[in-house]
């Protein structure tokens, strides 16, 4: 069955795509929905197969079909089906974001079952290009965020084919996993050098800092439903590359990376989490507060455990739904003109539904339990413990507590003064934002069946 | 066995959704059943706890994180049990006597179950996780109680109460993860951490308590850390004050307690604590003097009674230890009965500064009388349960400190003198008689009636609960 496996998922996205392109001329949007969301569907189903099988194996030479890879599939295509959502509702032109969002996914999906490093550049060129016309398609005032967004994505494909080229001498067939058994490797300053372009350039969609400057900026200036896409499932895909790249390939460099991502981490942590307090515009707000999350995401690389690589794809997974959650609700308040922290004023009277799930979510963004966001964040402090980097650790925790301010901002001030006039959400905001909740509080409570899967997702991409 | 614990948390959560299925009206009814059937099965405990004449009540229920070993594991000590029984009367009668303006009762009923569920969880808890994850529901809970209910300037107070209890958890946090780590077999588990944290390096026994302390001493509060309490008392409602104090500064105090218990190298500064105690308690008691709003005055007795509960803890012997407990326990019934009081002062008059308001006892007598016995019960005065909770505390004092030991007592001296003198002047001033406004229903004389039966019940048959303990 595992070799079919392969089959279903590259048919799967080859209907994807070629339906979303034949989209752009029949403009039957709501049957295009339909068959989209399936066919997503269908691509969760058989990962979730993958998983539970547990093998791992090539299929058609190119994809690596394993738990880590399948977690992942699983991942993208849960939450491209919340984005699809949120699109068909609000989006000026949907039929042909479909068809951006159709190539960008195969750049996601491709990464997520990579192999190799020419898929993984490949991977980032189509999947980040896509987004900034998804931005564009929306009229001129999005422009400036969609440039932005392409300049550096151009950037860091830049620097990532450099760090890829710089490889190659060692290793030509330029597969994950070879340079692991090349025993020349360490002491080689050409490869140290890759190593850190490598993270320079995944950093750009991973919104490490300093490489992030443009996440505010493009995540306030792009529509609702694009940010959710990047917050929620670019730099997560970032962040896969990242995986495959460090611990696949650059393995044998891991004192060298471990450290320079500590450092990254502690200025990604404080810098989104200090920046976001005097935030007034709540997209920008959670625009930083997601930089800070991708701090701590880094932290589990940093311990360089299959222990720290578990609880990353814990919080990844978490965070990704909490996110485009978070993100729907901004989304629709913004479509009514409520932008910033003053305008949520009553949200809880007018809409008690909505004002309650963000305050879940922003519950679990601080990682307070019982949410899925505290375990994510127990399970990589305690990765950071492990390995005896006890003032990492208290550096987080403290950036934990800086956090709370913002989010109870908002909290507080959605349950602020009372408004009586009520406010519906479209059944696709509610829907999207169901989903992400019973995520959210279903795996706060109950935390074992995601954590098998990140720990079946740690083995099998661990080297060891 | 019948597994009552389990039994009464699920009993709060049922209860959590049938007040939020139910409508306005009757959603205080729907608490009330609820919070009951906690409050007899936590009783129910106490007996099968008395006829077998010892506590066996360990339940183990779903896993949470399976790689810590950390499941769902409720268990009893003699100190969880008395804060249990204490919680859950004190969440029964604020959920039905707490509220006689009818504000909002569905929220306030559905946060007071939540809290209640917190709290019991909390004190049951077998292992440190669970312990922090109670704590932290707590916390929100009355964040919202306090935000969601609270008078004008609840803002402020409500983010500084957010800021320090998160402060408080995200120290205990860090603590929890060290001591996991630290123990030999790797686990979360009490009461094998208690056998076995002596292995622990005596420098890691410092750090790690020395979070765990900061993080309880925020929560009691105790002097330089108790800020947050005077505001979020002002702010609150009858129901969260209720709350705040009779049942939330106890996760500290309990906190404590533990921490003393997990970490043997704690004894080392059971001086320096008990320092900190007797100067807190007498801090308090003269800031307490130039109080004017019956709800601080009420708030900073709280600072002292806690600080003196902290001397208790520090003393590190039975009678220390279970004064402590029992102290917590009538404290926990005195305070709550004493913020009903002055909720329903403030109902009555509209005002809660004692300067203008006068003749309580020609309004209602009921409010009158119950303050007094209040004040009687937070002073210690004799067949009153602190009564029995203070003689313990300094008993263990005298034998851990010598005659010293002795001197905080003289705070709740000051504190008595400061409370007759407001009693004085305010409840029994009867030449002018201010104007009543409002009139107290009968759920809040029955409020009192319970909060006044179980403070004589303890303080007349101490040996409920001290049996279980070895004095």
């Amino acid at each position: 069955m595992i070799p079919y496996i392969g089959y279903i998922i590259a048919g799967a996205l080859f209907l994807f795509v070629a339906t979303d392109i034949l989209a752009v001329w029949h403009k039957k949007l709501k049957l295009q929905l339909i068959v989209s969301t399936a066919l997503l569907g269908l691509l969760a189903l058989t990962a979730l197969y993958g998983i539970m099988s547990g093998q791992s194996s090539v299929a058609l030479g190119i994809f690596n079909i394993n738990p880590f890879s399948m977690l992942f599939v699983l991942l993208f295509s849960l939450s491209l089906m919340l984005v699809n959502f949120l699109a068909y509702e609000y989006s000026n032109d949907y039929a042909a974001f479909l068809m951006l969002l159709g190539f960008a996914s195969i750049g996601m999906f491709a990464i997520a079952m990579a192999n190799s490093l020419v898929t993984i550049l490949l991977g980032i060129e189509l999947m980040t290009v896509p987004t900034a016309f998804m931005i564009m398609l929306n009229g001129k005032q999005f422009v400036e965020s969609a440039i932005k967004l392409f300049i550096l994505a151009a950037i860091a494909i830049s620097v990532l084919s450099f760090a890829v080229a710089l490889v190659f001498p060692y290793d030509p067939s330029l597969a994950l996993a070879s340079l692991a058994t090349n025993p020349g490797i360490s002491g080689t300053y050409i490869l140290v050098l890759a190593l850190l372009l490598f993270i320079t350039a995944l950093s750009f969609d991973a919104s490490l800092f300093p490489f992030n400057l443009w996440i505010p900026d493009v995540y306030t200036g792009a529509p609702g439903y694009v940010t959710a896409l990047l917050a929620g499932i670019n730099k997560k895909v970032a962040f896969v590359a990242l995986f495959e790249v460090l611990l696949l390939v650059m393995f044998p460099l891991a004192g060298y990376y471990s450290s320079a991502l500590q450092a990254l981490a502690i200025m990604t942590m404080f810098f989104g989490n200090i920046v976001a307090l005097v935030q007034n515009n709540v997209k920008r707000l959670f625009a930083y507060s997601s930089i800070a999350q991708a701090g701590y995401i880094t932290l589990g690389i940093v311990s360089v455990t299959q222990y720290g690589i578990e609880a990353s794809i814990f919080q990844i997974i978490v965070h990704s739904f909490m996110i485009i959650g978070s993100f729907a609700i901004v989304l629709w308040l913004e479509s009514k003109n409520i932008r910033t922290i003053t305008d949520y004023n009553g949200l809880g009277s007018r809409n008690a539904f909505a004002a309650f799930a963000l305050t879940i979510f922003m519950i679990s963004l601080i990682g307070i339990p019982p949410t899925a966001g505290f375990v994510g964040k127990f399970l990589l402090f305690t990765s950071t413990i492990n390995v005896g980097l006890l003032a990492l650790t208290i550096i987080a925790v403290i950036n934990s507590f800086i956090s709370v301010y913002y989010y109870a901002k908002v909290i507080m001030s959605m349950y602020a003064k009372k408004d009586r006039s009520a406010m519906k959400a479209t059944w696709s905001i509610n829907a999207v934002v169901l989903v992400c909740l019973a995520v959210v509080i279903v795996f706060g409570i109950f935390p074992q069946p995601l954590i098998s899967m990140a720990s079946a997702a740690a083995t099998a991409i661990f080297p060891i | 066995m019948i597994p009552y614990l389990g039994i009464m948390l699920a009993s709060l959560l049922l209860g959590i959704i049938g007040v939020l299925l139910v409508n306005e009206r009757h959603s205080r009814v729907v608490g009330s059943v609820f919070s009951g059937i906690t409050m007899l099965l936590a009783f129910a405990v106490l007996v099968s706890g008395i006829q077998s004449g010892s506590l066996n009540f360990s339940e183990n229920y779903i896993y949470y994180i399976s790689q810590f070993n950390v499941s769902l594991n409720l268990q009893l000590t003699p100190i969880s049990l008395a804060l249990v029984l204490m919680a859950s009367v004190v969440a029964f009668v604020t959920v039905f006597a707490g509220n006689p303006e009818h504000e909002r009762e569905k929220t306030a009923s559905a946060l007071i179950l939540l809290f209640e569920f917190a709290a019991i969880g909390l004190f049951a808890s077998g292992n440190l996780l669970l312990f922090f994850i109670f704590w932290d529901i707590g916390v929100l809970a009355l964040f919202f109680m306090i935000y969601l209910l609270g008078s004008a300037n609840r803002r402020r107070a409500a983010i500084k109460f957010l800021i320090y209890e998160l402060l408080a958890s995200l120290l205990l946090l860090f603590a929890i993860m060290l001591v996991y780590f630290y123990t030999p077999m790797h686990s979360f588990d009490i009461n094998y951490i208690i056998a076995n944290s002596v292995t622990m390096s005596s420098s890691t026994q410092t750090l790690i308590f020395a979070f765990l302390f900061v993080a309880f001493l925020i929560n009691m509060p105790v002097f330089p850390l108790h800020l947050w309490l005077p505001d979020a008392h002002t702010e609150a409602s009858t129901q969260g004050s209720m709350l705040l104090s009779g049942v939330l500064t106890k996760f500290g105090g309990y906190g404590m307690l533990l921490a003393f218990a997990l970490i043997p190298a704690a004894a080392n500064f059971s001086l320096f604590v008990a320092l900190l105690g007797g100067f807190s308690a007498f801090y308090a008691a003269f800031v307490l003097m130039t109080q004017h709003d019956i709800k601080r005055v009420i708030a900073y007795t709280t600072i002292v009674e806690m600080s003196i509960i902290l001397v208790g803890i520090a003393t590190l012997n039975p009678f220390g230890t279970a004064g402590a407990t029992f102290a917590m326990l009538a404290h926990g019934f005195a305070i709550s009965m004493l913020f009903l009081v002055a909720g329903s002062i403030g109902h009555i008059f509209a005002d809660r500064d004692f300067r203008a308001v006068k003749g309580v006892i020609a309004s209602s007598a009921a409010t009158g009388y119950t303050f007094l016995i209040g004040v009687f019960a937070t002073t210690g005065v004799p067949l009153t349960a602190a009564f029995i909770g203070d003689v313990l505390i300094f008993l263990g004092a005298i034998r851990a400190f010598s005659a010293m030991g002795v001197i905080p007592l003289l705070s709740l001296g000051i504190v008595g003198a400061y409370l007759y003198y407001v009693m004085n002047k305010s409840v029994f001033s009867t030449r002018e008689v201010s104007k009543t406004i409002e009139y107290i229903g009968s759920s809040q004389k029955l409020g009192y009636a319970i909060l006044l039966f179980f403070i004589f019940l303890f303080g007349l048959l101490p040996f409920l609960i001290l049996n279980f303990f070895n004095l």
